[in-house]
């Protein structure tokens, strides 16, 4: 005798949404019902299924970090159940609902008549396991030593000769040996070892390696933090370290090593750009930004960060080849202001941007002033897609004639969207409100700017236009309802990050921008001023700049591992790599773009 | 399993006598520790000396957990033709060919949920009508002691100064505002899921160590 309510949300359940009637009638029969309220911690006092019906509970590591929530159709003690082996996390409900308790015989039993939901059980204690693996990882803010050094293991016996080391050396290329007797770590010795304990001591060539080393030396572990090897060198003033595995040699690690990994540090390779001499030179320098971005990935750079840092490289690419464009036509015939468009003016830029860029001339483009800047726009256009910043396949860029103007000329251009706006004309539009000046005259680029506000603020026509361009795309909250586990077969496309999530928010935000006349452009700042000024409600800004963060984050992470893959960096993501905290955020964010959405249109689309 | 039925040595009047003599949990004793049946009656009419039970439903808790493994649905052979009743409850008479008697059913109820602290949504009249038949067939009056989460909610509401809608405190409006899902109406088990529902969300929003005897104050 089932109660419908129960044996209804089970059969739209995954994995139970396979079975017959009858078994889920007899799945009911087996379930104790319960009421949690907020605050409560879930008490696994005896080995059963835990079936969330409603509410959020949120799982903790025995750290008491934030492992993942759990909500609506979300499992908890099969790793008990599959292991008999507890965990110390712990689970606390974050809003009251109701439990299901699905005793332990019935567990097994349906495990063992369904080969499918023994599997989906098997995956999801799996998947569970190495996805807090990771997060642990994550959460440590250093490079480890072994993420630095390679297991090269270069040792001498102690009873070799002085000679014999320094031809192992020689022939290894380093400067340092282990210098081991019977397969254990007994000292090093290092090149200036060989030139002030045997070279100046007037010592034989054929004195034991043993005799002149260090012994003792301090060592590290292979899996100490990579300050720690830091703290280790300066605290003695050493240079080398042996690594250990396992309290056996593994490898040695060098001051130079360390310097070297902090190489990829962005201030090193936007200097390296403003040295280059030759677009080739840049095209080399630019081929370190994905080990760079995967540096900044590893030492948890957060998502807004990187894109600043990875504008402020394609900027320093964009200002030399300016300069070097410059050293080959000579200098310009008329001052002039390079500008940026899009995420690269936005200061948001990703890995697989394209370019969007422009010049706005002190003078009207015409005889030799047309022909130098569509010289040097070809120029430094074609030089950025060397250096992987891939040509606009709008035709959005500097080398298109259209967008060489003058100040009347872009003031005019800027006029017709303004003023004859049609949501289409927009579209393609809307991203050349977002505008930054790269190289160049300040005052030209302010002198755009203020007209450009100055025609926007308060339009209400225009931001009519423009609100209904930003409302065009909605986000796709149905794509994540009951995705964690699709059935095999069925077609995995993803969400695209950009278009469906974050470029959403970039468009709302812009509006209100432009219509408060507000001149950041960096979406962000945009809602920091907007909250600032009252535009909006600080609650409403700090939601979107939330979503904004999130949504960024996941793009992030995942053109991180893209390029760990070795994969083309791209936007789709696949739903199922997410963790139960992840899916929940991604949620929650898409939410508030559907809320600012409708919000916008009350404000913006109501009068007209 | 079915040992209280096989019992037929006991005469119809024990039955009554022995779940009356069973002690009930004191007043002073945490509600929330009590053993509970939910129990939902549809009915022919309002009226128990004229009207007649068409179903039962029911379903215990206990140490805080609704009990599914002994939720229970009867239908009940009745006397007369289902009628009217049948445009509320959807049971028509050709349901009733797999009808129990109501003998059968309320032994298992009285022998099997004897000590239980009975609830119900509007007691009052599930309450009568089970009196009425307990009489009109063991020839003696069962002694139930019911909770109402109606009226434990109308205090709730009360207390929090809410100015009630009218139908505010009808089982479904009751399930909203606690935000707990809602079942098909008019079915006894259904009806009785809800109600159980209602109460283990009443219960974990009083006071933690509120007594029965609290309780029952304010499901008066």
């Amino acid at each position: 005798m089932d109660v419908a309510e129960v044996t209804t949300f089970l059969a739209k359940t995954t994995p139970f949404d396979q079975l017959a009637t009858a078994e889920l009638a007899n799945l009911g029969a087996n379930i104790n019902v319960y009421y949690c309220q907020q605050g409560e911690t879930i008490q696994l006092s005896s080995e059963r299924l835990m079936i969330v019906r409603t509410g959020i509970f949120a799982l903790y590591s025995d750290q008491q970090t934030l492992l993942t929530k759990l909500e609506e159709g979300d499992f908890y003690g099969y790793q008990l159940l599959l292991t008999g082996l507890s965990d110390n996390d712990n689970l606390v409900c974050e809003e009251d609902g109701l439990v299901y308790w699905l005793n332990a015989d019935a567990f097994h039993q349906l495990r063992y008549q369904y080969k499918n939901i023994d599997i989906f059980f098997q995956r999801l204690f799996g998947r569970r396991l190495h996805q807090y693996k990771e997060q642990q990882q994550n959460s440590r803010f250093t490079l480890k030593v072994s993420d630095i050094v390679q297991a090269r293991k270069i040792a001498i016996d102690g009873g070799q000769s002085v000679q014999q080391a320094a031809t192992l050396m020689t022939e290894k290329r380093v400067s340092s040996l282990l210098v081991e007797q019977n397969e254990q770590l007994i000292g090093i010795i290092t090149d200036r070892d060989l030139r002030s304990r045997v070279l100046a001591a007037g010592l034989a060539a054929n004195t034991e390696v043993s005799q002149v080393m260090t012994a003792k030396p301090h060592v590290i572990d292979k899996h100490a933090y990579l300050f720690e090897a830091v703290q280790l060198m300066s605290r003695h003033n050493i240079h080398h370290l042996p690594v250990l595995d396992n309290q056996q040699s593994y490898s040695m690690i060098t001051a130079t090593d360390i310097i070297r990994s902090q190489q990829d540090h962005p201030v090193y390779l936007i200097g390296e750009i403003h040295r280059q001499t030759s677009v080739d030179g840049l095209e080399h320098c630019s081929s370190q930004i994905s080990s760079l971005a995967l540096t900044l990935g590893k030492q948890q750079v957060p998502a807004h960060e990187a894109g600043h840092i990875i504008t402020t490289i394609t900027d320093a690419l964009t200002q030399r080849l300016i300069a070097l464009a410059q050293l080959e036509l000579g200098p310009a015939p008329c001052v002039f202001s390079w500008l940026a468009f899009g995420s690269q003016g936005r200061m948001d830029q990703s890995l697989n941007a394209d370019q969007d860029n422009a010049l706005l001339l002190e003078k009207e483009p015409a005889g030799e002033i047309a022909e130098y800047f569509a010289a040097l726009a070809d120029f430094v256009c074609q030089g950025l897609a060397r250096c992987g910043i891939t040509l606009c396949p709008g035709n959005i860029m500097a080398s298109n004639s259209a967008l060489r103007l003058s100040l009347k000329g872009w003031s005019g251009q800027f006029g017709k969207w303004v003023n004859s706006p049609t949501p289409d004309a927009l579209l393609k539009a809307s991203i050349f409100f977002d505008l930054r000046i790269i190289e160049g005259s300040r005052g030209l680029f302010n002198a755009l700017q203020q007209d450009i506000l100055a025609r926007t603020q308060d339009n209400a026509l225009f931001l009519y236009h423009l609100a209904q361009t930003a409302l065009q795309r909605s986000a796709p909250l149905s794509f994540l309802r009951n995705f964690i586990l699709e059935h095999d077969g069925k077609q995995k496309k993803g969400l695209d990050l950009k278009k469906r999530g974050i470029s959403l928010i970039t468009d709302i935000v812009r509006v209100y921008a432009l219509a408060a006349g507000i001149s950041e452009i960096n979406t962000r700042q945009r809602l920091v001023q907007l909250a600032a000024s009252g535009v909006m409600d600080s609650k409403d800004t700090q939601n979107l700049s939330d979503a904004f963060d999130v949504l960024a984050q996941l793009r992030w992470d995942k053109h991180q591992h893209d390029l760990a893959q070795g994969h083309d960096v791209s936007n789709l993501l696949d739903p199922n790599v997410l963790s139960g905290l992840q899916r929940h955020q991604l949620k929650d964010s898409l939410t508030v773009i559907n809320d600012a959405q409708s919000s916008l249109k009350q404000r913006f689309c109501r009068d007209l | 399993m079915l040992a209280w039925l096989s019992d037929k040595n006991s005469p119809l009047s024990t039955i009554v006598q022995t779940f009356n003599q069973k002690t009930l949990p004191p007043g002073s004793v945490r509600a929330a520790d009590c053993p509970f049946l939910i129990i939902d009656l549809e009915l022919t009419g309002l009226n128990p000396k004229q009207d007649h039970i068409v179903s039962l439903g029911w379903l215990p808790v206990r140490k805080h957990e609704i009990i599914l493994n002994e939720a229970r649905h009867y239908l009940v052979q009745s006397p007369v033709s289902v009628g009217q009743s049948a445009v509320i409850h959807g049971l028509h008479d050709k349901d009733f060919q797999q009808a129990h008697d109501l003998t059968e059913v309320l032994t298992e109820l009285l022998q099997r949920y004897a000590g239980y602290i009975f609830v119900a949504h509007h007691s009052q009249l599930d309450c009568r009508f089970l009196q009425v038949a307990s009489q009109r067939i063991f020839g003696k009056m069962a002694k139930f002691s019911f909770i109402d989460t109606l009226n434990i909610e109308l205090y709730r509401l009360h207390k929090q100064g809410i100015v009630m809608k009218k139908d505010a405190l009808r089982l479904p409006q009751c399930l909203t505002r606690h935000k707990l899902p809602q079942s098909g109406q008019h079915h006894a088990l259904a009806d009785a899921y809800s109600c159980a529902l209602l109460l283990l969300s009443q219960l974990k929003h009083s006071h933690a160590d509120i007594t029965l005897a609290d309780l029952q104050l304010q499901s008066r």
